[in-house]
């Protein structure tokens, strides 16, 4: 065992002036000693390092289902009282929790980007101009999805209790991977004789703003509605990519959002676990969302340059591209319904908007 | 819906929206570093405007819809209340320098040491734990209330609420790694008139965390070879003082522009200046401040065990006396160096009385 003399000795000095040598020094009170609720914890290291999760032991791994305590004090350790409290509001345990947030966490970490160095940029050749403009709007919307996602995921964090730390550490990763979408879409929107293009409508973004009264609630939108369409979308991005500069974020972007809606969807299902009654307002919430998503798809700008995208250029777009187009709602739509159906929420086709619903929707040539 | 799908066997479209995009024609170039975000400010896209009108979070260049709400209820609008000049820089290099706690740091250095050193190490682990997060909350609302047409500053933010999340964690894991546990809290980050979490003004919280608070923080990071008993301990300090760098740069070059850019609010700032130096050494917030809890046990890391207290203490001072002179230097850099030479700033005297 290494012992105090032999620890100051290898350890470098710092040399003190004739007048820091002669300071007086005030008798310790050392009243901070001994003071531990407790003692002798000694994590090792697993086989992916030092976790957070792997802290989560004897008294340390007790995440109680309620957080009174609105101050900083860390999960574990003896809290101070009379300090005028933080503005904490979510307190229970029930209204963020998910049981993988700190595998998460650590996820997020190991499989960090960077745009500017991960993808090659010089992997890229000028396109025809219709796909090119299309490309860029396409890039133009999922920026202003990330720049939401950004707002709001922040707006919440720091109103969340100390004593989940896992869930709060875990969010500031997801709301760095949004900066980076935005960055790496921007990027490609501007490195190809492009631009930025046409901002795209807004209600899905309103609802995930305007979601003030639970998180729960925000998760919502950000999973099932926003996330998962971001996500399936993304998946026919990567299938009909033009070149390696894309393929690369698309690949990048989709593990950081599968985190999202692990997260996301383990969430509701630890909500819906812990308090039945939430169901309501869950389903609610998802059934606004539908119309707000409903009425961004009203919009023709994403679905035409998408239709071009997967067409490659105008003209397949008014055929094969528009086809993918609605192929990849239809798949938006069963990923939205098999994560109904794994959170027990009693949503069908035939209460989605008819857009939605494949069978009520009539195309060109049927 | 049908009615838009309908024309004969082909797909309608309408593509007037290909006339509404925004400025055309634009090929960033990649650099030396990769493409990054200095290499795509290019032709109008390089402008963020001083007054921001975007309240729908539209990505800056994009052309507006008329019909947008303003669901943003951005508060900070202004250029110069948020805006640096290097903050593409410090972004970049944010996402390079990024770490793990769980895998950069060589926990398996750590060997047991002395119980007072050990007691120690964890009142400091959890002092800083509980602090660290301060830095992660308060930036991220700030950054929830910001015009994204100022996205390199806001994302330079978010990589600091990252960078605060892994200290929070690094700093809980080397409580829990040796043997020890989490000890007593501070409450030095509670809701006090004049804190951190209060502040109304993005520039006066800045002034608090980011040259001050953090400042303080990072002399001491810098000194952690001092402190440090083996491995682990010289990797966190040293990988956490190379993001508080960051942050503390952030703070610096966010004044400067202020300085230069919104003369009418100099007075303002000085008297935040004024705030911060009072509360440098007594603030809780300041590991080698006044309060025993963190100053005691700093002492005893730096002396090396209970039993040095003395030499530890002395050391204290000395790393006190470089916290408030390179306080100073950066006030001077940040363009508000008058104050040490009009008598404004109380500094001088601060100096003298280190030890108290
Ligand atoms: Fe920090
Ligand atoms: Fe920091």
């Amino acid at each position: 065992m290494a012992t105090a003399k032999d620890a100051d000795r290898v350890r470098p000095a710092l040399t003190l002036s004739k007048e820091e040598r002669e300071v007086e020094v005030p008798e310790p009170r050392l009243n901070w000693m001994n003071q531990s609720r407790e003692w002798g914890i000694r994590v090792k290291p697993g086989k992916k390092g030092l976790t957070l999760g792997s802290l989560n032991v004897g008294l340390y791994g007790e995440i109680p289902m309620n957080w009174p305590d609105r101050t900083r004090n860390p999960r574990g350790a003896i809290g101070v009282t009379g300090s005028p409290p933080v503005a904490i509001q979510i307190k229970d345990k029930v209204d963020l929790w998910a049981p993988c947030a700190a595998d998460l966490y650590e996820e997020a970490i190991q499989r960090r980007w960077a745009p500017a160095t991960d993808v090659d940029w010089t992997a890229i050749h000028p396109l025809p101009e219709d796909v090119e403009r299309a490309i860029c709007q396409v890039c133009t919307e999922i920026c202003q999805y990330a720049i939401i996602d950004v707002e709001v995921i922040t707006s919440w964090q720091h109103q969340m209790a100390y004593g989940y730390h896992e869930v709060k550490q875990f969010l500031a990763t997801t709301s760095l991977d949004a900066t980076r979408r935005h960055e790496a879409f921007r990027k490609r929107a501007l490195v190809n004789g492009g631009g930025l293009g046409y901002e795209g409508p807004c209600q899905v973004s309103r609802l995930l703003l305007e979601s003030r009264g639970g998180w729960t609630e925000t998760v919502t939108g950000l999973t099932l509605v926003r996330g998962l369409f971001t996500q399936v979308m993304i998946r026919y991005l990567t299938r009909f990519a033009y070149n390696g500069v894309e393929r690369k974020i698309y690949e990048c972007v989709t593990q950081d959002l599968a985190r999202l809606l692990t997260y996301g969807i383990e969430h509701i299902k630890y909500a819906l676990g812990h308090a039945p009654d939430r169901q309501g307002s869950i389903f609610t919430t998802l059934a606004i969302g539908m119309r707000m998503f409903n009425r961004d798809l009203r919009d023709p700008v994403l679905r035409e340059a998408l239709a071009i995208i997967f067409g490659g250029g105008i003209p397949g777009a008014r055929n094969e591209g528009m086809h993918v187009f609605y192929e990849m709602l239809d798949e938006y739509v069963q990923e939205l319904l098999s994560a109904c159906q794994y959170l027990r929420l009693p949503v069908t086709m035939e209460q989605l908007p008819r857009v939605l619903q494949k069978d009520q929707r009539h195309l060109p040539g049927d | 819906m049908d009615q838009q799908l309908q024309n004969g066997s082909e797909f309608e479209l309408d593509l007037g929206w290909m006339e509404k995009q925004g400025e055309w024609g634009v090929h960033a170039e990649p650099s030396k570093n990769g493409l990054t975000l200095a290499d795509i400010q290019v032709g109008g896209y390089a402008d963020a405007p001083d007054e921001s009108r975007n309240l729908s979070g539209k990505p800056r260049g994009a052309v507006s819809r008329p019909g947008s709400m303003p669901i943003g209820n951005y508060t900070v609008r202004t250029k110069s209340e948020i805006w640096l000049e290097n903050a593409s820089f410090l972004y970049e290099e944010a996402l390079q320098r990024q770490w793990s706690s769980a895998t950069d740091i060589p926990w398996d250095t750590i060997e047991p040491l002395p119980d007072d050193v050990e007691q120690a190490q964890c009142q400091m682990a959890t002092f800083l734990t509980e602090v660290e997060f301060v830095a992660g909350d308060v930036p991220s609302r700030w950054a929830s209330q910001m015009s994204p047409d100022f996205y390199e500053a806001r994302n330079v933010l978010m990589a600091q609420v990252m960078d605060e999340a892994r200290h929070m964690d690094v700093f809980r894991k080397r409580a829990l790694a040796n043997g020890g546990g989490l000890m007593r809290a501070t409450g030095a980050t509670a809701g006090f008139v004049g804190g951190i979490d209060l502040a109304r003004d993005f520039t006066e919280m800045s002034s608090r965390l980011h040259l001050s608070g953090e400042g303080a923080v990072l002399t001491i990071f810098r000194m952690g070879e001092l402190m440090a008993y083996n491995d682990a301990e010289k990797a966190i300090y040293r990988l956490c003082a190379q993001d508080e760098a960051r942050h503390v740069a952030f703070g610096v070059m966010h004044m400067r522009y202020m300085a230069a850019n919104a003369p009418e609010r100099r007075e303002e700032i000085d008297s935040y200046l004024d705030e911060a130096e009072a509360g440098m050494l007594t603030d809780a917030a300041n590991p080698a401040g006044q309060l025993n809890q963190t100053s005691e046990s700093l002492s005893i890391m730096l002396g090396g065990g209970r039993k040095y207290f003395d030499e530890g203490f002395r050391k204290l001072v000395s790393i006190r006396k470089r916290q408030l002179q390179e306080y100073q230097k950066r006030v001077i850099s940040a363009g508000f160096g008058e104050r040490f030479k009009n008598g404004r700033s109380r500094l001088h005297d601060m100096l003298a009385n280190v030890a108290n």
